[in-house]
């Protein structure tokens, strides 16, 4: 095994099958042909042929749902592939399952830490492969073992603290060490330095370097192009789940991996049209938040306003704000020229703000709950008289929203959770349709959403817009924002840094903009 | 995990299969009783089935009240020491001279409170309903022993006592009672906005706070709801038994959550009904009524009451899976 410290026992049985040691250096060790995955009508990862070289470190950069997540749920077995083949070291493997990734040295360091936060440092490290002695755990071996390791890999680390003590990037630097510690062969990085200091990052980085020339291969996911040419050898790009190209390090640069980043699709299923822009219907000054500072925007009647940024960029943090969700700390909202505190849900909605939450799952819709009750959640104070719900306007009201946004269900009655990511984003739509509203927010309304469908939803906005709302449309895909956005506000860190007319900015500025180079 | 398909496989209106699955549990209970009809001969007694309403009243409407906080996914385990603490505090206010009326509305509105104090637990403490009612559930009773002394209080009220001995129409008035708690509660759970926030909630209460329903409000009365029932119940029972003790109805939390499980409630919330409870609880009485005539072993019948648990809620859980 050519992992550092190979001080567990664990693959005896299943790396009997598996090719000890890997190819030389320089030579495929992993190989992906025409590998594809699927969601339904929706295409994750086009077909997509990769090949990763030993030793090599192979940068992976992409916007918000290009794909990355899906390729790396892939390599790790998290989920199975629809089609296509992948080899390890030559031979054809399934990697049907994390155990048979992990059991061929194949591990992944994510961005958010999945270990046990009250456990002790050397015991997550240990963690499903403990030292025993007759059944009995040896506690003191194994943190003595853990900050061996730490210690050698420089990491200023206790063994025997509590996991959660740390911060988040120590937490990161001891899942990196729990890796490098299993004889691990191939390692994915997701956008490890998300969460660390300068310094901890340039632990990591002498960290990878070491795995590196132990003759681990790394893969290296980023959105922070400094750190790409300062440590890959190759660099891959994808774009909507398609993998355009692989450069090498020495022969590219940023200007050329973003003109590879970003496409132009978007303007094949929407056509703009020009619509005469109205009173303003919202304005925030420096409005100060979790998550976002000292925003000041504007919307007016009949224009998008478009927010772009990467995820954690503070913009669903921003709107959750405005919606009364969570708490404002300074600044000011008027509406419609009259200032306003929005303390609650219930008042950003009496004020005429609707809110398309960012996640379906967690925040948009009670999924095990029919979708004629989610899209008249908002809305049953209107359709009781007395005491009881009228239940004829009940049914019409659900019935007309599942007819005009063609919600694919035979009866309102079936539950939200059976319905496809795009008719599920209809009935969130839907519950605010019936609202209405003078403001509409849409948090990555087309995330997991099939093409059609995303052309319906564009056209929708159309719809509200001629009828004199304005639209706060949140989105990490660049091509979407650019082309509906009468004006674009870039996110960075949680402020606003740059803004743009319509289309104004090149692509390549704007996301310049958003990462920061 | 294919979207499509999942959207073809799926369509099955929950209603029908709602009234489906009540369908069965009744033709359950009509078994039992056919069952106890043939096996005995005392079963079908004008006298045995008055005892067997009487029996079975007492624990539906707290299973009704119970299955309100279920549904937003809590629990509340302090409905039986609500029913012994209000059987004390009726007792105790009838001794000291308080008219019959008063002392009820007031024995209601300790129910309120106990109901308010667990929300406010919930809501602005951040505890865990589990430890919340846990915690009530045991100081309920220390501080009806403590106003006992640790006896009983003996109710002379006739007007009282007489009420649960009466019938109306042939039938018990403590069945009446289940009457009288059922339909305002279907009502509220099934035809009122505020049944459909309390099953939004237990559903996923942040896109029910982020459609406009006040969470806070709606777990509020979920558990004054429950605590209340509790209240009612415990006048029930203090008109039952003519006295007021700290430790009656120990356990009956315990078959609350049962009847409401058994009638199809589902303790991860958003699945429930008013019938489903009612008829766990007749069912569980009857088990328990038919036990005593067959002069099977009480402690049998216990065994009997948690087999039928695993077995009726698995064969819910199959009848989900199925139609998913």
């Amino acid at each position: 095994m050519t992992g550092l410290y190979d001080v567990s026992h664990r693959h005896e049985e299943g790396a009997a099958t598996v090719a000890r040691h890997p190819v030389p250096k320089g030579q495929p060790i992993l190989e992906l042909r025409g590998l594809q995955k699927k969601y339904g009508a929706v295409e994750a990862l086009k077909p997509a042929s990769l090949t990763f070289l030993c030793g090599e470190i192979h940068a992976i950069v992409g916007e918000n749902g290009a794909g990355k997540s899906t390729l790396i749920k892939l390599l790790t077995g998290v989920i199975r592939r629809t089609s296509g083949e992948v080899f390890w070291c030559g031979q054809p493997v399934q990697l049907s399952n994390p155990t048979e990734a992990i059991a061929r040295g194949i591990n992944a360091v994510h961005q958010e830490v999945v270990l046990c936060p009250h456990l002790s440092v050397a015991a997550n490290m240990f963690l499903g492969d403990e030292m025993n002695n007759k059944g009995l755990m040896r506690k003191r071996a194994m943190t003595a073992a853990a900050q061996a390791v730490l210690n050698d890999l420089g990491f200023n680390l206790p063994a025997a603290a509590t996991l959660s003590s740390l911060t988040i990037g120590q937490q990161q630097l001891v899942a990196t060490a729990r890796a490098a510690m299993r004889g691990t062969q191939f390692l994915i990085f997701d956008e490890p330095t998300a969460y660390l200091t300068r310094q901890e990052s340039a632990q990591l980085f002498r960290l990878i370097r070491r795995l590196q020339g132990e003759g681990v291969t790394i893969v290296y996911i980023s959105h922070r192009m400094e750190e790409v040419f300062e440590l890959a050898d190759r660099v891959s790009v994808l774009r909507d789940g398609t993998h355009v190209g692989t450069r090498k390090i020495s022969e590219t640069n940023d200007a050329e991996l973003i003109a590879l980043m970003i496409n132009r699709t978007i303007e094949q299923i929407y056509h703009k049209e020009t619509l005469p822009i109205g009173a303003t219907i919202l304005e925030t000054r420096g409005l100060t938040g979790p998550g976002f500072e000292d925003v000041s925007l504007s919307v007016r009647a009949g224009e998008i306003v478009g927010l772009y940024g990467l995820i954690g960029a503070g913009r669903s943090e921003f709107a959750l704000g405005l919606y009364g969700r969570q708490p404002v700390r300074s600044g000011e909202i008027y509406w419609q020229g009259k200032q306003v505190e929005i303390r609650n849900e219930r008042q950003a909605m009496n004020l005429g703000i609707a809110l398309a939450p960012e996640s379906r799952r967690d925040q948009g819709l009670c999924l095990n709950l029919p979708i004629g009750l989610n899209i008249n959640l908002p809305v049953f104070d209107r359709l009781t008289s007395g005491f009881t719900i009228n239940r004829r306007r009940e049914i019409d009201n659900a019935d007309r929203q599942i007819r005009d946004l063609k919600i694919k269900t035979p009866t309102r009655r079936v539950l939200a959770s059976a319905m496809s990511g795009g008719n599920q984003q209809k009935i969130v739509i839907g519950k605010w349709l019936s609202h209405g509203a003078k403001l509409f927010i849409f948090d990555e309304p087309t995330v997991g959403v099939d093409v059609g469908t995303k052309a319906e939803i564009y056209r929708l906005f159309a719809r509200l817009l001629e009828q004199g709302a304005g639209i706060i449309l949140i989105s990490s895909y660049l091509p979407e924002v650019y082309e509906l956005a009468d004006r674009l506000h870039v996110f960075r860190q949680g402020k606003l840094v740059a803004s743009h007319g319509y289309r104004g900015g090149s692509h390549e500025d704007v996301l310049t903009q958003a990462i920061g180079v | 995990m294919t979207v499509e398909a999942t959207t073809e496989a799926a369509p099955v209106p929950k209603r029908g299969m709602n009234i489906l699955f009540g369908l069965t549990l009744l033709g359950l209970l009509l078994f039992l009783w056919l069952v106890l009809g043939f096996a005995t001969n005392s079963f079908w007694t004008p006298n045995n089935i008055s005892n067997l309403l009487r029996q079975g009243a007492m624990t539906a409407i707290l299973a009704v009240g119970q299955t309100f906080v279920i549904i937003t996914a809590g629990i509340d385990l302090s409905v039986g020491a609500v029913v012994g603490f209000a059987s004390v505090a009726v007792a105790w206010l009838l001794a000291a001279g308080v008219p019959l009326w008063l002392a009820m509305i007031i024995t209601l509105l300790i129910g309120v409170l106990i109901g308010a104090f667990h929300a406010f637990g919930i809501v602005r403490m951040g505890l865990p309903a589990f430890i919340i009612t846990l915690a009530t559930l045991t100081s309920l009773r220390g501080i009806g022993l403590l106003i006992t002394n640790g006896s009983t209080i003996s109710i002379t009220n006739e007007a009282f006592t007489n009420f649960s001995r009466a019938d109306f129409l042939g039938v018990p008035s403590l069945f009446w009672m289940v009457i009288v708690v059922a339909i305002p509660a279907y009502v509220f759970l099934h035809l009122s906005r505020w049944g459909r926030y309390l099953f939004a909630v237990g559903s996923n209460s942040e896109a029910a706070r982020l459609s406009g329903v006040n969470v806070n409000r709606t777990i509020y009365v979920a558990y004054i709801l429950s605590s209340t029932c509790a209240a009612f119940v415990g006048l029930l029972l203090a008109s039952r038994i003519g006295i007021g003790n700290a430790t009656q109805a120990e356990g009956w939390e315990l078959q609350a959550i049962a009847s409401s499980v058994i009638g199809g409630t589902s303790l991860f919330g958003a699945v429930g009904s008013v019938q489903g409870p009612l008829l766990g609880a007749f069912i569980l009485a009857t088990i328990n009524n038919g036990a005593n005539l067959l002069n099977v072993n009480s402690f049998w019948q216990r065994i009997i009451t948690g087999a039928l648990i695993i077995v009726i809620v698995y064969f819910d859980q199959l009848r989900r899976r199925g139609s998913r």
